[in-house]
């Protein structure tokens, strides 16, 4: 974001060495390429083309989601291109690399002569070059050379120019600067590109992301920072209308057995804990356990319900009436038998095929022996086992699923870097923005009867602001002389 | 409810005046206005006290509109504080859109007071009308102010969402600014010597403020989406996951970043830069628009 000005006063001392094709002509060559404004516009366009890719053919899908949207052989130019996943290709990686060079070396090029011009300015100039400014103009004066352009170095300083001046024999210099900040802002935008790359790049070195699906009341170990986690409570609030309000988990760190720290999380609260941050991410439907299980017990000879119980998990009820003691002992959302182990587990986290395991002691009468039986109880095939020397049968009518809340655990230690970078960026951006560099120079030349006034001005943009505020300048110089 | 709805619909009657005062202002000032020699009443003299009336009554019912467009805002708020605790009114489509067109219409009223260019009404206006009549031809159901979805009830929403909104505004400035370029620029190729020609300012001017708008909008945009940004590493776990809005706004931001470097090099003012001014708002539009309803992702609340 720099313009053609310091080019233009330092073209003579560029352009010396001789012709040849050493080391010191390659890298300039290189630096010209590199710094051109030219590869700057070719980056941001192209990166804007290749990031739409990835906004119009979705990202990340499973191969038949791609095979049935565009068809087998566009799939595998999708794979061959990186297209399944844009910004994770090695070349669009490239392109930013290529943003982040073109920006450095924009800086190293351009920034020494904004960084001289504010260490020193040049107010020596010759009279055509004041003459061949944009915006210049040639004012007779009356008065005496050194009363002039203290005049006119007085209303430069009120309006927040600094102002050096060189006075000679002939003629009177002046030199204004301006906003030269607008420039600085310039290259500080330039330096966050690789800023907030470099952030990113750590992220995605020294960071990881997790997720975690979790019970309340269980601990979790988080081996990453070596502490434990306790999921204390999740619960949902909701708005009078009945759509939620927020998704809350109450956590507490635990340390070698000692609590650190609770606190309750919620969708845009997370918790940090040494710079691992849990997030509420979602929730869903245990599929390893119950809140409570509703069964209606039914009288094998009769068969007529005669009870019915809400059990809660893991507590033995006692339904003397009956002769029974229940307790649900396990409980499966989807139902698998591994053969080999002998072991129930749950095929998925659907609840598609819900089972509890029903742990029963029965006392059939005063003197009979009693009868023990762990059976699994289906919710959808009630009639599936029978329990031999059992007065009853015993129907899943219901049962509300624990809720499981989902955590998602984040570190990234390169965050702050980037929120730097942004920082920079903002910053930056919004001081070229509002603040333009403008350099003026003026020259008092006695003449007969008074002086003359060559005024001339430039600004790299914000063309007709300095316009109006040169016309307002050259203004006030002619009614000087009155 | 009502209430806002109810000024949120005279807000849109309101532009709708303003934009035909300001068409009216452009046609009927005269040529001769500005050409006849001091002194010499020429030819249309006598239309410009009545062109300068039209303009007058057309700036003062924009900023009518415009108050009416606080109200309906400040209402808006209040009916959702008491519904769901939390104010801040762009919370969905179509309150957004009405933020916006109430940030173009007091960038313009601004533009008015500073440069005294009455004829930029016309188009700018004329954007801000259409953005409202867009959100009050959405339905009914997404008029209303529907509590905010946990993940949207942070404090973040206040400042990511008006930012980037107002820096959409700055972009609808440059896009009017860039369409009345061209209109001007075609009508003089052609030699036209219309009434409505002789209205437009020059077109250096035209130029020149369209930069401007865009030099507004384009850190606005930055810090809009550094926000955006912020707000993801608070809700969503991570700064960046190049969901289509933010990729979306990254392009946006992208394109006029193209834009301010092309300039640098001054090759790009007058028609390209205006050209380019209209395509970077068509994007934008996009960005806002098209993206809501044509693409999911993360954004897709509303």
């Amino acid at each position: 974001m720099n313009g053609e000005q310091p080019a233009v006063v330092e073209q003579g001392a560029a352009r010396k060495s001789s012709p040849g094709l050493g080391w010191n002509e390659l890298s300039a060559e290189l630096v010209e390429l590199f710094a051109s404004i030219k590869l700057a516009m070719f980056l941001f366009l192209v990166l804007a083309m290749m990031a739409t890719i990835g906004t119009v053919i979705q990202q990340n899908e499973r191969p038949e989601v791609y095979i049935k949207e565009y068809g087998e052989e566009a799939y595998r130019w999708f794979l061959r291109l990186g297209f399944t996943d844009v910004y994770h290709t090695w070349w669009f990686t490239g392109l930013l690399g290529l943003l982040c060079i073109n920006s450095l070396t924009c800086f190293h090029k351009r920034f020494p002569a904004v960084w001289r011009s504010m260490q020193q300015d040049k107010v020596n100039v010759a009279l055509p070059f004041i003459k061949g400014m944009k915006h210049q103009a040639e004012i007779p004066v009356a008065g005496s050379k050194e009363g002039v352009a203290e005049g006119i170095v007085q209303m430069l300083a009120e309006k927040g120019y600094r102002v050096l001046a060189k006075n000679d024999a002939k003629e009177a210099t002046l030199y204004g600067t301006k906003g030269v900040m607008g420039r600085v802002g310039a290259h500080m935008a330039h330096l966050s590109a690789t800023v907030i790359v470099l952030g990113g790049l750590i992220g995605s070195y020294w960071g990881f992301q997790e997720f975690g699906v979790c019970l309340e009341g269980q601990t979790y170990h988080i081996p990453k920072g070596n502490f434990d986690l306790k999921v204390d409570k999740f619960w949902i609030d909701y708005h009078p209308n009945g759509s939620v309000k927020s998704y809350n988990s109450t956590l507490t760190v635990l340390e070698g057995g000692k609590e650190q720290l609770t606190k309750t999380i919620s969708v845009n609260d997370p918790l940090v804990y040494k710079g691992i941050w849990f997030y509420q991410s979602s929730y869903g439907d245990a599929w390893d356990r119950v809140e409570v299980a509703r069964l209606n017990i039914k009288d094998k000879d009769a068969d007529k319900v005669v009870g019915t119980v809400d059990l809660e998990w893991n507590k033995e009820k006692s339904l003397d009436n009956l002769g029974l003691k229940l307790a649900v002992t396990d409980f499966v959302a989807d139902f698998g038998f591994n053969s080999s182990e002998k072991k129930v587990f749950s095929k998925t986290v659907e609840h598609a095929n819900p089972a509890i395991k029903l742990t029963i002691t029965e006392q059939p009468g005063p003197k009979a022996a009693t009868v023990q039986a762990t059976p699994w109880i289906f919710y959808n095939y009630p009639d599936l086992f029978d329990i031999k020397d059992s007065k009853y049968r015993f129907e899943l009518v219901g049962y509300q699923p624990k809720k499981f809340t989902g955590l998602q655990i984040t570190k990234d230690p390169g965050v702050n870097i980037v929120w730097i970078g942004s920082t920079m960026i903002v910053v930056g951006i919004t001081l070229s923005s509002f603040i333009y560099h403008r350099r003026l120079w003026a020259k008092v030349i006695p003449r007969e009867g008074g002086v003359t006034v060559h005024i001339g001005g430039s600004t790299h943009k914000s063309q007709i602001d300095f316009q109006k505020e040169f016309r307002k300048l050259t203004e006030r110089i002619k009614t000087m002389s009155t | 409810m009502l209430r806002s709805l109810f000024l949120f619909d005279m807000t849109f009657w309101l532009y709708l005046a303003a934009l035909g005062l300001y068409v009216g202002y452009v046609l009927a000032k005269r040529p001769g206005m500005q050409l006849a020699p001091a002194g010499h009443p020429g030819f249309g003299e006598e239309d410009s006290p009545w062109a300068a009336q039209i303009g007058q009554v057309a700036t003062i019912v924009t900023i009518f509109g415009w108050v009416v467009n606080t109200l309906a805002l400040g209402t808006r708020a209040f009916e959702r504080m008491q519904l769901s605790g939390t104010f801040a009114p762009w919370s969905n489509q179509f309150e957004a859109m009405a933020y916006v067109s109430w940030a173009i219409i007091l960038g313009y009223v601004l533009l008015e007071f500073r440069y005294r260019i009455k004829a930029i009404g016309a188009f700018v206006v004329g954007i801000g009308f259409i953005a409202m009549g867009a959100a009050s031809l959405l339905p009914y159901r997404y008029q209303t102010a529907e509590p905010l979805v946990p993940a949207l009830n942070s404090y973040w929403i206040y400042i990511h969402v008006s930012v980037t909104l107002t820096s959409y505004a700055a972009f609808a400035m440059a896009g009017g600014l860039g369409l009345m370029y061209l209109v001007k620029e075609r009508a003089e190729r052609r030699g036209s010597r219309s009434n409505f020609v002789a209205a437009l300012p020059d077109l250096e001017t035209i130029d020149e403020l369209g930069y401007k708008a865009i030099m507004v909008g384009f850190p606005l945009l930055a810090f809009g989406i550094i926000l955006g940004a912020m707000w993801a590493n608070y809700a969503w776990g991570g700064y960046w996951s190049w969901d289509p809005k933010e990729t979306w706004s990254l392009i946006v931001w992208l394109i006029y970043g193209a834009y301010i470097h092309a300039r640098m090099t001054h090759g790009w003012e007058g028609h390209r830069a205006a050209v380019y001014a209209v395509f970077g708002f068509l994007m934008v539009i996009f960005c806002f628009w098209g993206v809501n309803f044509l693409l999911s992702g993360l954004h897709a609340y509303a």
